[in-house]
């Protein structure tokens, strides 16, 4: 790779961590026109970007307003490369099925896992809020995922968890998938207990989390 | 000294104040939407809280929709879940158009908790605290979390906007609550706990100030998560209390607050309190009472809320365990907490 490419490579991964959302799609669309394939922009601008973003929120040198910006600015980039990624025939990482539980319409913390998760590599499937035992079981059928990761910010929602898992058990799709548990009345220990494969404190650790669990 | 310095010391003892609400729905077997629409039974289940649990600030149930709802946005209303606001219209400041002539006060809903305190204003030997919305969680109701989150940086403008316009409508509530008998009000924000530090003080922390400063009465602000970060933001609002949640290490922050500003807090509603071993809550409670020993601005309290399905018999074992101080008046007529065992 000569030093243009490498120039081109971090400024897409700079605008990500400046969350500039109105100049990424050029910088994108020029990358490729250069030269670039897809899955290189995916994997050495827009996944590390992502990870120091999210490093830099463990640290506390990050806040959720500009986290999602950079989140958004890699969805604007990855409107143009999925396509190409498909086309490429370039499979990702893992698919994950996410969704916030039965009633509760929270939805903050479960788009940022999944931009999180986007961002290192996964196909999301983003089932939104209020997501009822059965949608999740037919997601699963449809999808095929590597994971379920379910979000819940309320206590009087988070008990739903256990129906999903329970539903995914019945419909004799549990053994296939790893159900990852997230959101902030959360713990490892209700992750144990609901029988869930991970707890992830936040964003960037349920990326980390799920890339350990497939073994990415 | 601030409004909740002077009541501690009028009160005599360390006060012991975990944040009891829906629980009393249980005692009277009523669901959470009864009492959050109806003042007599929510007065009732706050009555019976209060008989078994006698805590020293008495709280209604917790409810952040009780404004945005009488804003008139449609509100989801479960049996025996939290209130869920479902829409979150404000995308530009001229929608706010359709809320300016709003009278919040006529809401029946809001009308209720107003009852509510009211109902229980003559209750002795406690103090009586309402709850309100915080600003800038008023306006991330208005607007949508992700939405409001983003546009403090891409938007600022819009957000001082809608963040003003939901101060206001926070004032006419608070003032109102006082009115109806509260000694103060505890204002919630736990949309802040999204921001950095710089952005609290400019989206919220000058509201809350505001609200502070303008009420007659104790102000408490109570935001939920991990807010160490946030805690010299949070201080510098002027309020009399800071209730925070339960990932707050209290005893490695408390000597960083001013002792002016009352730390409430923090045993974790879920974790300890929902947890089926009465033993584990008096640890977690004997802990964190003797990381916070000596300290006089500490109220033992919860991080947040109880849950509806916490164990009756895990907040009896918590106001026990908490009770085993005692708080005699030292020379200069203050208060400072000391071991009885």
């Amino acid at each position: 790779m000569n030093d243009t490419k490498r120039e081109r490579l971090a400024g897409i991964q700079q605008a990500v961590l400046a969350g500039d959302m109105d100049g990424i799609q050029d910088l994108v669309t020029a990358a490729l026109a250069a030269g670039l394939e897809p899955d290189t922009i995916l994997s050495e601008a827009l996944t590390p970007a992502m990870a120091i973003v999210g490093d830099d929120y463990e640290k506390g040198e990050r806040f959720v307003p500009e986290m999602l910006i950079s989140a958004e600015t890699m969805k604007m980039a990855l409107e143009i490369l999925h396509p190409l990624l498909k086309e490429d025939g370039i499979a990702p990482v893992g698919v994950v099925v996410i969704g916030t539980v039965e009633g509760d319409l929270h939805d903050i913390g479960k788009d940022l896992v999944a931009m999180m998760l986007e961002g290192a590599g996964f196909r999301v499937e983003n089932l939104g809020v209020d997501v009822s035992p059965a949608a999740f079981v037919e997601a699963v059928r449809t999808h095929r995922p590597n994971f379920v990761a379910m979000s819940a910010l309320l206590t009087t929602t988070m008990v739903n968890m256990q129906a999903i898992i329970e539903a995914l058990c019945e419909a004799g799709l549990r053994d296939d998938i790893r159900v990852i548990v997230g959101g902030a009345p959360l713990s490892q220990e209700f992750a144990d207990r609901i029988g869930a494969d991970g707890f992830a404190a936040d964003a960037a650790s349920a990326a980390r989390l799920a890339k350990t669990l497939i073994g990415a | 000294m601030n409004a909740l310095q002077r009541w501690i010391i009028e009160f005599g003892h360390p006060p012991v104040a975990p944040l009891i609400g829906y629980p009393g729905a249980r005692l009277t077997e009523t669901t959470l939407r009864q009492n959050l629409s109806d003042a007599e039974t929510q007065t009732q289940s706050i009555l019976a809280a209060h008989k078994r649990w006698p805590a020293d600030i008495i709280l209604p149930m917790m409810d952040l929709s009780v404004e945005v709802g009488a804003l008139g946005l449609s509100v989801r209303f479960p049996d025996n879940e939290s209130p869920t606001v479902e829409e979150h219209p404000i995308r530009q400041a001229s929608d706010l158009d359709r809320f300016r002539n709003t009278d919040i006060l006529t809401d029946p809903r809001l009308q209720s908790f107003l009852r509510t305190l009211s109902n229980l204003s003559d209750l002795p030997d406690a103090a009586l605290c309402a709850y309100v919305v915080g600003p800038f969680t008023l306006a991330g109701l208005l607007m949508g979390a992700s939405e409001i989150a983003m546009a403090t940086i891409r938007n600022r403008d819009l957000v001082h906007q809608v963040v003003a316009f939901a101060a206001r409508v926070v004032e006419v509530y608070a003032v109102e609550c006082i009115a109806a008998g509260a000694d103060g009000v505890i204002i919630l924000e736990p949309t802040a706990t999204l921001l950095s530090p710089a952005a609290l003080e400019e989206f919220s922390g000058r509201h809350v100030a505001g609200l502070a400063e303008q009420l007659e009465g104790i102000s408490i602000l109570h935001v939920c998560g991990q807010t160490t970060a946030l805690l010299d933001a949070m201080c510098n609002t002027g309020v009399d209390g800071l209730s925070l949640d339960a990932p707050v290490n209290f005893p490695g922050i408390i000597d960083h607050v001013p002792s002016s500003v009352i730390m409430i807090g923090n045993v974790d509603p879920v974790r300890v309190m929902g947890t089926d071993d009465t033993g584990e809550v008096q640890a977690e409670v004997e802990r964190l009472r003797a990381g916070m020993a000596g300290h006089r601005n500490f109220i033992l309290s919860t991080g947040c809320d109880l849950p509806l399905e916490t164990p009756p018999e895990n907040i009896d074992t918590f106001l026990i365990t908490a009770r085993q101080v005692n708080h005699p008046a030292d020379d200069d007529g203050n208060q400072h907490c000391e071991e009885t065992t």
